[in-house]
């Protein structure tokens, strides 16, 4: 299909468009970062002198003093874990909301709403208490556990939505015409349910990794805290001085990952549409 | 499922459907009870505790005061002019920043999707904004615009000493911008997932007959996208409505622009009046809840629609 | 059906992912030896915990070890942790680094324990009596004072030969400087505690009190409006800097080293800044006392930390030991050597330490201290400064020849405030 120059013209502006309104912001996180002490202030866009200093204090200490290091690996790793179970677990209910008839669909559905609509702030409190007594305090389970509670309801409903709209005939026409329920299912099936599942992927990801107030309440030690909790524990020069420069460094370094996370799964996310598998 | 139609046209009915159906039911229980008891278990207690607590007079600093008063609590929150005012703001701030979100949403998806170059590129860019550590994201905003700090009152038409959270609506603005720059990634990602599951052919047919682009966008894109755009809506709109960190981290509050969960904070946490705190949740629950009510309701988000085809 | 071996496999995945990960985060042996007392406390950047900790851990000779535990640097994050663990009863809490204004509220709630006999006696050696206040509820000692904090009038010297000593003269002095040559006043006023810091210091200085009990409003008319109007006049004139309404001690030295003040009011910490971060303002810089408001001497504002020992704590009297060896005096010198905090001991003033730090305003802060006004005691503290905060911020609203208004809103608020009554 060719496209003429004029599309292209066209295209180049909306583009630019989309990058400039979603990265002007970050581009000014990352010129905070890169000013030294005394230009923070000074009210340009740019710096005027470019330093590192914010982010070798970052890592400054290796991993037991760096106030960042163990941090960044727990945030990692409990967002990875969160994901994997939350999405293995959505995925089934979502699957028997869609497919199957039963009593009790809409309570589940509307519960799931309900949990996620209440104010986590007062549910820090009694949290608190409940994983003291049961050991679960300041551990991984222990934030892993509130993240995929509140994460539970976003990813049903996204891959309910999802899933409703599959041909779920096809799998039948698949094996009229001789594949085996297995390779139905993975070659017909999982590739129209990818672009929910990846979506639901990206979307519990980054819950699990902005989440400050379970963060901050649930944890005491480098052990457990993830990263947006450590930022509280950041100093400037004196207990005045705000750490504005490591801060913006911090969030800069902590984007990489989800960077990375999001290239890979924003592709699988239209994988199912060139799979061929849509209507026949 | 069996893997094969009957083989009988007629199959003995009522026996063989009934069977069908209860181990159908047992597994369905089966596919959700993972999911159902990680949800329940966590938030059963909590829940349960806040609205009792909401039902007492509680203050931590004062344990030996404590008592059961029934509704006072809620009499109270909704007698107070405060907690009005801070429900007209949390109002204004979710209206504004979802229909801003929605428009340039759906722009968004539709580059995501239709781009003929760069898409992972501009896939990835967008959504790096919806990563962003929230608390951060906010305060390099109030950092922007900071009078003594920022760049933006260096840009060309805004005056140098504009203190942008010195006044109510300049606050509004901010807030308002910080949140739509941060969340329409959400509703840009939702969209396009809904947008990649329409069938291309539908647009060729269309053009045949004739149809214009917008035609196009309104007869078939918008239609096909409702699902989508109902869960994307829902969901902001409830995220919307319990703006905390954006307004905390910009103005505390101050100028008029409390939001109800800091108002919720505040009592919680500041006053350690846990009972006029839990109160406080409970009520931004059930204003949530109303919500989507009207969004179930209202606008027919069938999302627990049964079987596709039936 | 066909998926469901896939389903289930799927499932078991799950559960043992859950699994692995929750042994993954057990670990961690219980220590045999001396027993550990923890230390709750904001982390000081130069690294005075740190040092009083491994000291005092080294001078009880094997019988403990002090544990220092990071608190968030926010004074109100660090109170939230705080009342979350000791509202619990958290057992593993022996020894709290106490900002000043959180003595009678933990003391009420029973979270905190007495100090007597030789114990309360060695704490409160030589220390400024202003300082024992801020560690005292009900005439008993809750904590060891550690160290204290005051604010003094930071002028250029170049610009401003003959610092002012009224708030009204400064007021007067940056309007004839003008806004673009320094003429702004820097101070702190964005709607938190160091803005309640600033009302409270100005309505002392004027001659009255806020509470003169923990359930009392004082609030006399008078001087309080006067108070009032220097806020109104400050926040309506030429010399109130563009963001005064999210002004806070950070911004404030940034503004005063930019060279956009003349005049600040701030903190001991403002000159060491100013050193580093912009020599050549620091070489113009001066210190003076801070402003009066009328005729009443001034009563310049009080902060500090104080060491509590927790009610919970399974090893009290090692606590008590540990806590004051940790706000001892050579504790206070390592922080006023490594963090530039002041000392709440007053003998320590005419030391070399104390003298290296301030250099040729020691005397200033000394009797600063003395003169300091505390912020009002009570349990509901936090209820009468959101109330506080609510009524004047931001201050350009205050008409400052107009001040009864105003002041009739303080006052109801505030009553209902230590009432703890209604909605903040």
């Amino acid at each position: 299909m060719k496209h003429g120059s004029r599309e292209y013209a066209l295209w180049s502006i909306a583009i630019a468009a989309v990058l400039v309104f979603a990265l002007i912001p970050v581009l000014w996180l990352i010129s905070i970062s890169l000013k030294p002490p005394s230009e923070i202030t000074d009210q340009r866009f740019l710096p005027q002198s470019v330093s590192l200093d914010n982010y070798k204090s970052l890592f400054e200490g290796g991993f037991d003093e760096s106030p960042f290091i163990h941090p960044l690996i727990n945030s990692i790793v409990i967002a990875l874990i969160t994901t994997v179970i939350a999405i293995t677990l959505a995925s089934l209910t979502a699957y028997a909301i869609a497919r199957l008839e039963f009593p009790g669909k809409r309570l589940i559905l509307a519960g799931a709403l309900a949990i996620a609509m209440f104010p986590p702030i007062s549910t820090v409190g009694p949290l608190f208490d409940m994983w003291r007594a049961l050991g679960l305090y300041d551990t991984y389970p222990g934030l892993i556990i509130p993240y995929l509670t509140f994460s539970l309801p976003l990813a049903i409903y996204v891959l309910v939505a999802f899933f409703r709209e599959i041909p779920w005939d096809l799998e039948q026409a698949a094996a009229v015409d001789g594949a085996t329920p297995f390779q139905a299912f993975r070659k017909v099936i999982l590739p129209l349910a990818a672009p929910g599942v990846f979506t639901a992927a990206i979307l519990v990801f980054i819950f699990a990794w902005n989440d400050f107030v379970f963060a901050i309440s649930l944890t005491s030690s480098d052990a457990s805290r993830t990263v947006p909790a450590s930022l509280a524990f950041f100093t400037g020069e004196s207990t005045f001085t705000a750490p504005t420069g490591s801060i913006a460094a911090a969030a800069v370094v902590v984007t990489i990952p989800i960077i990375v996370f999001v290239l890979i799964f924003q592709r699988r996310i239209v994988a199912g549409l060139t799979a061929g598998a849509v209507k026949g | 499922m069996e893997a094969s139609a009957p083989a009988h046209p007629n199959p003995p009915a009522a026996a063989a459907a009934g069977q069908r159906s209860r181990s159908e039911r047992r597994l369905a229980w089966l596919l959700c009870a993972p999911a159902v008891i990680a949800m329940l278990a966590v938030t059963a207690y909590p829940i349960g505790y806040a609205v009792v607590l909401s039902l007492q007079k509680l203050d931590l600093r004062f344990p030996d005061q404590s008592e059961f008063i029934g509704l006072s609590n809620y009499g109270t929150v909704l007698s107070s002019e405060l907690w009005w005012t801070d429900v007209f703001n949390t109002v204004f701030i979710m209206l504004i920043s979802v229909a801003i979100e929605l428009v340039l949403g759906m722009a968004i998806a539709l580059v995501m999707h239709r781009a003929i170059f760069g898409r992972g590129v501009i896939r990835t860019s967008v959504l790096i904004p919806y990563g962003i550590i929230t608390v951060v994201a906010a305060f390099a905003w109030q950092f922007a615009f900071a009078p003594d700090s920022g760049f933006v009152n260096n840009l060309p038409l805004i005056s140098d000493e504009m203190d942008w959270f010195g006044g109510r609506f300049s606050s509004f603005a901010v807030i308002i911008r910080a949140e739509v720059w941060k969340t329409t990634p959400f509703m840009a990602l939702l969209l396009l997932a809904g947008l990649v599951t329409i069938d291309g052919q539908l647009y060729e047919a269309a053009k045949v007959d004739g149809a214009s682009a917008w035609q196009r966008f309104t007869r078939i894109t918008l239609p096909l996208m409702k699902p989508a755009i109902l869960v994307a809506l829902l969901f902001r709109t409830l995220d919307a409505f319990r703006v905390f960190d954006t307004i905390f981290i910009m103005t505390r509050g101050a100028q008029d622009t409390e939001s109800v969960s800091i108002l919720g904070y505040n009592q919680l946490i500041s006053r350690l009046n846990l009972g006029l705190g839990s109160a406080v949740s409970v009520l931004i629950f059930v204003c949530v809840f109303l919500i989507a009510f009207v969004f179930v309701k209202g606008f027919g988000a069938r999302v627990q629609e049964g079987r596709p085809g039936g | 059906m066909t998926s469901r071996p896939a389903i289930k496999a799927l499932a078991c995945l799950g559960a043992s992912v859950l699994v692995v990960a929750g042994l993954a985060a057990c670990g961690g042996s219980s220590e045999s030896g001396p027993r550990q007392l923890t230390f709750f406390v904001a982390i000081q950047p130069g690294g005075t915990i740190e040092e009083t900790a491994a000291r005092c851990t080294e001078e009880s000779h094997g019988r403990y070890e002090v544990k220092p535990e990071l608190l968030p640097n926010d004074a109100s994050q660090a109170r939230e942790q705080l009342v979350r663990r000791l509202g619990a009863k958290d057992s593993s809490i022996d020894v709290i680094g106490l900002d000043v204004i959180l003595t009678s509220e933990f003391a009420n709630a029973g979270w905190i324990e007495k100090w007597s006999g030789a114990e309360k006696r060695e704490a409160t050696e030589k220390v400024f009596p202003s300082v024992i206040e801020t560690a005292s509820f009900e005439g008993d000692l809750y904590a060891a004072p550690f160290n204290t904090n005051t604010q003094l009038l930071w002028y250029r010297k170049d610009l401003v030969p003959n610092p002012p000593a009224t708030w009204d003269e400064t007021i007067a002095a940056a309007e004839k400087l003008g806004r673009a040559d320094g003429g702004t006043i820097q101070v702190q006023a964005e709607r938190y505690e160091g803005f309640s810091v600033w009302a409270n210091a100005l309505i002392e200085s004027a001659g009255t009190e806020i509470l003169s009990g923990p359930e009392k409003v004082d609030l006399q008319q008078q001087p309080t409006e006067e108070a009032l109007a220097v806020m109104g006049r400050l926040a309506n004139s030429s010399a109130a800097p563009a963001n005064l309404s999210t002004s806070n001690e950070d911004t404030a030295r940034l503004g005063f080293e930019a060279g956009e003040s003349a005049f600040m009011t701030n903190y001991t910490f403002a000159y060491a800044s100013a050193s580093e971060e912009a020599p050549d303002i620091a070489k113009n810089m001066g210190a003076a006392p801070f402003p009066r408001v009328n005729s009443h001497p001034a009563k310049p504002p009080l902060g500090g930390f104080n060491l509590a020992v927790s009610a919970y704590s399974k090893n009290k009297d090692l606590a008590f030991e540990a806590a004051a060896c940790l706000a001892g005096e050579k504790s206070q010198l390592t922080a006023v050597e490594l963090d530039g905090l002041p000392p709440s001991r007053s003998d320590l003033y005419s030391g070399k330490d104390v003298k290296k730090a301030y250099p040729g305003f020691a005397g200033l802060v000394k009797k600063s201290i003395e003169a300091a006004g505390p912020r009002p005691t009570s349990p509901a503290y936090q209820d009468v400064t959101s109330a506080l905060q609510r009524t004047l911020h931001p201050p350009d609203k205050i008409d400052p020849d107009d001040t009864e208004p105003i002041y009739d809103e303080l006052k109801s608020n505030l009553e209902a405030a230590v009432k703890r009554e209604g909605l903040l």
